[in-house]
């Protein structure tokens, strides 16, 4: 049976402001391999529903449940192992380009796939770039592409991906979205993928949420 | 001393509060308020403590401690503000720590088991851990919003929430510690000790004034360390919500 996720009736309100919800009453539900595109106008809440998909932030209300199981009976490790978010201020963890990469490894005591990890980079632009360098040197783009691909190395089986290239030129940009339908073709890894770029939308993900008013809208586009 | 010289160091308030008025700093009122209460509250400590000499009773020594573990906890307290339940880790934390740095101390005969050398040497110790402990909370808050990015991108990864937090606290610990490292560095260098200088003006010999200040130095040290750690391992979980959220607080 495929991953499912489903959100019923999620509600957010303001920090500080618990009269005005951010949104109510948003539901959903996606397999883990649907490549989504998220869009919608700035301040509706579209990261803090991202976040709140990644099990960072929790809801005021509403229920999230994964593969039938609601998430209070999940431990929120394997969760986020699962439906991983990728920020869109990427942090460089402490030390170097290869501590990043190795960083899901390290965590969880499982070889580092350093080929895979070596045609990730490489397929990102970014194949010349020195591992041991400090990762806190890298521009935001590398540092950007450095997130995804720690990310990536983890092998999620959803990746929650907050405009995550809203920082990188269109070689770059174009890199990141034929890595990620590659990944999606050979892995089945999906994505839910917040983007301002419409565009972007259409070239990506076979279905698209549009947040607008408080309500999350549906539709598929024609060729994913 | 007698009672007219001791008087007469109140010249030294006279500096501060003339200095304060002609730069206008408008510090008279709390140096005048900060002249009271440590008149007052010396004097009386003083009263105590002949009496406590005196009589010598465990039970006495222990209220005593207890009293000083509990205003450094409600003082070290607050810089843990809004975080629920930190109050009772600090006071575990800093009755920890005296009663293994005071019972070694005891255990291995370096100090007699007389209220004499117990408060004082317990006064030093408790008032080292409180002020790492609210440097250890210090560093935390100081910390909290580059280190939620760090700690939700390990979360993100599938960290839990203790290997998430290793770097912040990591670097909460050591800025509590430094202040007791820097200090063991340049003692005797830089700033003769309270203790040492008031038992060589008491009329004690520096040699013996000097093995006492050691001991103390090697004692903050071990206090430092015990309090911190035992700190940020039983408070860490405080800053995360259920499912191992970091809370909303935390990242202001």
């Amino acid at each position: 049976m495929e991953s499912m996720l489903q959100f019923n009736q999620i509600t957010r309100t303001l920090p500080g402001n618990p009269a005005r919800p951010l949104f109510s009453g948003l539901s959903g539900e996606a397999r883990l391999s649907d490549t989504i595109s998220f869009t919608g106008p700035s301040g509706t809440g579209k990261s803090t529903l991202l976040r709140i998909l990644a099990l960072l932030e929790s809801p005021d209300e509403g229920r999230l449940i994964l593969n039938g199981r609601p998430a209070r009976e999940w431990d929120a490790r394997q969760w986020r192992m699962k439906l991983s978010y990728v920020s869109q201020q990427p942090f460089m963890l402490s030390g170097t380009v290869e501590d990043n990469l190795r960083a899901a490894s390290a965590l969880h005591r499982t070889p580092f796939d350093r080929e895979l990890a070596s045609r990730l980079m490489a397929s990102l632009g970014m194949a010349e770039t020195d591992w041991r360098k400090n990762a806190q040197r890298l521009s935001g783009g590398e540092k950007q592409r450095v997130s995804l691909v720690r990310t990536l190395l983890l092998r999620p089986e959803m990746l929650l991906l907050d405009e995550i290239t809203a920082s990188l030129d269109d070689t770059s940009t174009e890199a990141v979205e034929r890595l990620l339908r590659s990944f999606h073709e050979a892995e089945g890894t999906g994505f839910i993928w917040i983007t301002h770029d419409l565009e972007q939308a259409g070239r990506v993900a076979g279905r698209s949420w549009v947040l607008a008013e408080g309500r999350i809208t549906e539709g598929e586009y024609a060729c994913p | 001393m007698s009672l007219m010289a001791l008087s007469l160091t109140l010249v030294f308030v006279a500096v501060a509060v003339g200095i304060s008025m002609w730069q206008r700093l408008g510090m008279e009122r709390d140096i005048f308020i900060g002249t009271v209460r440590s008149a007052v509250q010396l004097l009386t400590v003083g009263f105590v403590l002949h009496y406590i000499f005196q009589s010598d009773k465990p039970f006495i020594v222990l209220l005593i401690l207890s009293v000083m573990i509990t205003v450094a906890t409600l003082n070290a307290a607050k810089r843990g503000k809004g975080i629920r339940g930190i109050g009772l880790r600090i006071g575990i934390a800093i009755t920890i720590t005296e009663f293994v740095t005071i019972g070694l101390l005891l255990a291995l005969r370096v100090i007699p088991f007389t209220s004499q050398y117990i408060i004082p040497i317990s006064g030093m110790t408790i008032g080292n851990a409180m002020v790492v402990s609210s440097l250890f909370l210090n560093g935390m808050s100081r910390e909290a919003e580059s280190s939620a990015a760090e700690v939700e991108t390990l979360l993100a990864l599938g960290a839990t929430p203790r290997q998430a937090m290793h770097g912040w606290l990591r670097r909460s610990v050591r800025a509590s510690m430094i202040p007791t490292i820097d200090g063991m560095k340049t003692v005797g260098l830089v700033q003769l000790p309270g203790m040492m200088t008031g038992m060589i003006i008491a009329g004690a010999s520096p040699l013996d004034a000097v093995r006492y200040q050691i001991l103390i130095m090697f004692a903050f040290a071990s206090s430092a360390a015990l309090t911190s750690i035992m700190l940020s391992l039983m408070s860490y979980r405080l800053w995360f919500g259920e499912k191992g959220m970091l809370r909303r607080s935390a990242q202001k």
